[in-house]
């Protein structure tokens, strides 16, 4: 009879493998806090106000703030205002980068967030409820001196949520209110070296179209894009991670078929976590660099959405397994209680997502919370997944209640059992325990670490040394998931190796009872064993 | 009586010439406006020679960048606009007297008013460039540490750029504390102590730029989630920042010079100033007496509030000389109808309102 080769290996053959994944897991950590960046670049852009001119003569129809064809620029509002200029005719221009730089495809996805600065005048407040509608377009090129082709145009509203600090009083006007950053934009892919946004907040009165808006002083932007460095080490992290877990996910499978008997459901699930790690492993990234795809974004999401929905059913599964009691599992039916709630979970989220980004491949300004009824929507899907997680972990933590109520029941009685079925024991418990921990392990440090990531800057100094956290955080995190994944295909796999000779002489004179929760707990029998066969006989009588 | 004036005035400046030729500050370039770079040809440089009040070093400054220069002037502009405002209501109201010395003499004497000066304008800076760095205006900003254009798309790629405020808050320290720092004083003596001064305060009011400026986060990991987070600074509102110089002016602490050359409290129960507060060396001249050495203007002609007991009250205003009252006919805007911009239309309103002028 074998177990899985955590069980028959020796503690000092498990020490060295245990120091061996530690030390890839300061690598993890090091080449995300030493040689890469911050993940994310956040830069500021103060549109341009230029005159549309257009009427008169007909130029191009795209503004562009600086350089060479720049438009007819006024210093503020008030210069506007003085020379009778309408609100319609007015463009805030953007472009993006700032001169002098160039986009690339390292920088995988830009988003856009809009700041409006406005004023306030006693005569024209914000109203409540204020919405501003934006029609915007966005256009690219990739030399300095084409011509900028369309890449999207729409017409989006926005809800202003501003307050204002100072009490309303005539002496306070001319301060800003302080207003929340509206969502703008967000795309997929940085295929292009230029972007030029232009922006209009066209008024018309009669269908009540920004009015109320108040005085608007400046349109601000913010771009966010992930740095190239960045970007660089986690492709070569990738592709690094792709075939290790690919090479023990080959290797594992194959000591599984080598047995005689057909694979159990948590072979088969372990096997389909490999798979998931390696499905977000394959670096296919590196095609965003040559090729156009704006679905990059939502492709990784789902990869990663994959990959959580499996881990959750693994450690359901695996618990479920270890529970040692009389029930027979064994099968992805009898854990439909639980995997239930991840499956809805999961899909509500991927409904989520494909509203939210899968709209945003055909219009780029779209985002599912700027109405109410998308917000409404959108809550519900993330509340029903909530609350299927809640149930999830309900569940888990109740499973794991049960086995060790489970365990600490057979620690008792162990020294009077026989010494295959001690053994057996021995190791379900030692294997239970082990994945226990390095689980927990796992999971402390990645919330610890996000925990961390979120409250500090993200960046410690030491003299001229840099130590980006973030970056850190985010190799450390799905390094250590990859080794998790690893270490679980590796030790959990079938072993060769016989618990000894003595087996076939231990006394078996046991109970049926006992004898049959052998055979349902899993990779332990090797085939029809003597003590399968023996059960199975004295469990027909 | 014109003639006498003249007389008087004529001996003034000789008398102070070399007084007036140091009150020159690069204050002017709010007063006198700068050019844009455009305009001029390249590798000509008269603009900077050309502009008044600019000390050796600000010049070089000017030199290697031009296109700076003209934020620079709206920075000043602007602090001027903001201690305006901040002085609307004391005596001493931050009002310009000329094209070069800007505030004219009293920024000859360290006192409070001076340090608030100072530092309100080293914000301006501050503030301006930042700003014109977010419009894409200055070619040097952003992923300049230092001047490297030979490895800024490597730079760029790799790590994206820094802050703009950063880049605005090291540049103005460059450009406002070149003109302190280029003069060399004997240890302890008036001059240093006053340089000493300037340098605080300066400082002061470039980190107030940089405290109000608030962090500014957006959550976009996987379905938004907050699993990525990118955080940047924000500029306040430069009312904001005006409003905290102030209350820094209204606790400035008094210092004097220690023989070793550096500055020490002259009353030492309290706690010594960090580098956000605002310091002085001498006490405020009297603002109530037009005053020719000091520079005062006198509070003579100003508006003041009949019925309030504070600074603008006629009575603190005007110095207890009492006050004119005169009904004036105000005109203003009502019942308006607004867009958000360029487009306003009111029915005029006129109200018959009593004022009160200082005598």
């Amino acid at each position: 009879m074998a177990g899985a080769i955590i069980e028959n290996m020796s503690t000092k053959k498990l020490c060295i493998v245990g120091g061996i994944l530690l030390i890839f897991q300061v690598i993890a950590f090091l080449v995300g806090g030493l040689i890469a960046p911050s993940p994310t670049t956040a830069m500021h852009y103060m549109s341009i106000k230029c005159v549309d001119v257009r009427k008169n003569h007909h130029k191009t129809k795209w503004l562009m703030p600086w350089g060479p064809n720049q438009c007819e620029r006024i210093r503020d509002l008030d210069e506007a205002m003085s020379r009778q200029i309408e609100a319609n005719d007015i463009v805030f221009a953007v472009h993006i980068p700032l001169p002098a730089k160039e986009m690339s495809p390292w920088f995988q996805f830009i988003l856009v967030i809009l700041q409006l600065d406005i004023a306030f005048k006693k005569n024209n407040e914000i109203k409540d409820n204020a919405e501003v509608t934006l029609d915007v377009s966005l256009a690219y090129r990739d030399d300095m001196f084409s011509e900028w082709k369309e890449m999207a145009h729409a017409i989006e509203t926005r809800k202003l949520k501003c307050s204002f600090a100072s009490p309303k009083t005539i002496e306070h006007e001319g301060r800003h209110y302080d207003c929340d950053a509206l969502h703008f934009m967000e795309i997929g892919t940085v295929a292009h070296k230029f972007y030029l946004l232009n922006i209009r907040l066209p008024v018309n009165e009669r269908k009540l179209i920004n009015v109320g808006i108040g005085e608007i002083k400046d349109v601000r932007l913010v771009s966010i894009h992930q740095n190239g460095g960045f970007t660089k080490v986690w492709f070569a992290m990738k592709t690094f991670l792709t075939p290790s877990i690919f090479i023990i996910m080959v290797w594992y499978w194959r000591r599984i078929t080598m047995m005689t008997r057909a694979p159990v459901l948590l072979e088969k699930v372990i096997f389909a976590l490999g798979i998931s790690m390696t499905f977000i492993n394959i670096p296919v990234e590196w095609f965003s660099i040559g090729f156009d795809w704006t679905w990059m974004l939502l492709f990784g999401d789902i990869r990663q959405g994959i990959f959580y929905a499996m881990l959750l059913s693994f450690w359901i599964i695996f618990c479920g397994e270890h529970m040692m009691d009389q029930n027979e599992r064994n099968h992805l039916s009898g854990y439909w209680k639980q995997v239930g709630p991840i499956a809805v979970g999961a899909f509500c989220l991927f409904i989520f997502d494909m509203c939210e980004r899968g709209v945003q491949l055909k219009n780029p300004f779209y985002s599912i919370w700027t109405t109410d009824v998308g917000t409404e929507l959108a809550m519900a899907f993330i509340i029903v997944a909530g609350i299927c997680l809640c149930l999830y972990f309900l569940f888990l933590c109740f499973m794991v209640f049960q086995v060790f109520r489970n365990i600490s029941g057979k620690q008792s009685s162990l020294p009077a059992m026989s010494k295959a079925r001690r053994l057996h024991y021995e190791g379900l418990i030692f294997r239970f325990k082990f994945l226990m921990l390095i689980t927990l392990a796992c999971a402390a440090m990645t919330i610890i670490f996000f925990i961390v990531s979120q409250v500090t800057e993200g960046h410690w100094k030491w003299g001229d040394f840099t130590v980006q956290g973030n970056s850190a955080f985010f190799t450390g995190i799905y390094g250590m998931w990859n080794l998790y994944v690893f270490a679980l295909m590796f030790l959990y796999a079938p072993s060769h190796k016989n618990y000894g000779e003595d087996q076939s002489n231990g006394d078996l004179g046991v109970s049926s009872g006992e004898e049959l929760q052998l055979t349902t707990t899993i990779t332990h029998v090797d085939g029809p064993t003597e003590v399968y066969k023996l059960a199975r006989k004295e469990a027909q009588e | 009586m014109t003639g006498t004036r003249l007389l008087l005035t004529v001996a003034l400046l000789c008398s102070c010439t070399q007084l007036l030729a140091d009150a020159n500050s690069w204050w002017s370039l709010a007063m006198n406006p700068v050019q844009r770079p455009e305009m001029y040809i390249i590798g000509a440089q008269p603009v900077c020679s050309q502009l008044p009040g600019l000390s050796p070093g600000q010049r070089k400054l000017c030199q290697l960048y031009q296109e700076h220069m003209v934020y620079i002037g709206e920075g000043a502009k602007n602090a001027i606009k903001e201690c305006q405002y901040q002085f609307r209501q004391r005596r001493w109201n931050c009002s310009t007297v000329d094209n070069t010395s800007v505030f004219g003499r009293v920024m000859k004497i360290g006192s409070r008013e001076t340090a608030f000066t100072y530092a309100v304008s080293a914000a301006g800076v501050v503030n301006a460039i930042s700003r014109a760095c977010r419009e894409g205006e200055l070619s040097t900003c952003g992923c300049s540490r230092t001047a490297r254009p030979k490895d800024l798309p490597r730079d760029w790629l790799w790590g994206g750029c820094g802050d703009n405020v950063e880049y605005g808050y090291r540049f103005a320290k460059e450009f406002v504390d070149a003109r302190e720092r280029e003069k060399n004083y004997a240890k302890g003596s008036e001059e240093q102590a006053r340089t000493l001064m300037n340098l605080q305060n300066n400082e002061a009011g470039r980190r107030a730029v940089y405290k109000l400026a608030d962090v500014a986060c957006k959550c976009h990991g996987v379905s938004g989630s907050c699993s990525l987070k990118t955080c940047w600074l924000q500029l306040a509102d430069f009312r904001k920042v005006g409003d905290l110089l102030k209350e820094k002016y209204d606790s400035a602490a008094a210092m004097r010079i220690s023989r070793k050359g550096k500055l020490e409290l002259v009353n030492n129960r309290f706690n010594s100033p960090t580098q956000e507060d605002l310091v002085y060396i001498d006490p405020s001249p009297d603002y109530c007496l037009r005053n020719e050495t000091t520079g005062s203007l006198g509070t003579q002609g100003r508006l003041c509030n009949k019925t309030s007991e504070g600074m603008d009250g006629c009575e603190l205003m005007c110095c207890g000389r009492g006050y004119d009252q005169f009904k004036s006919i105000q005109v203003e805007r009502c019942h308006c109808k607004f867009h958000w911009c360029c487009f306003v239309k009111c029915k005029k309103c006129t109200e018959i309102v009593d004022q009160y002028v200082c005598k």
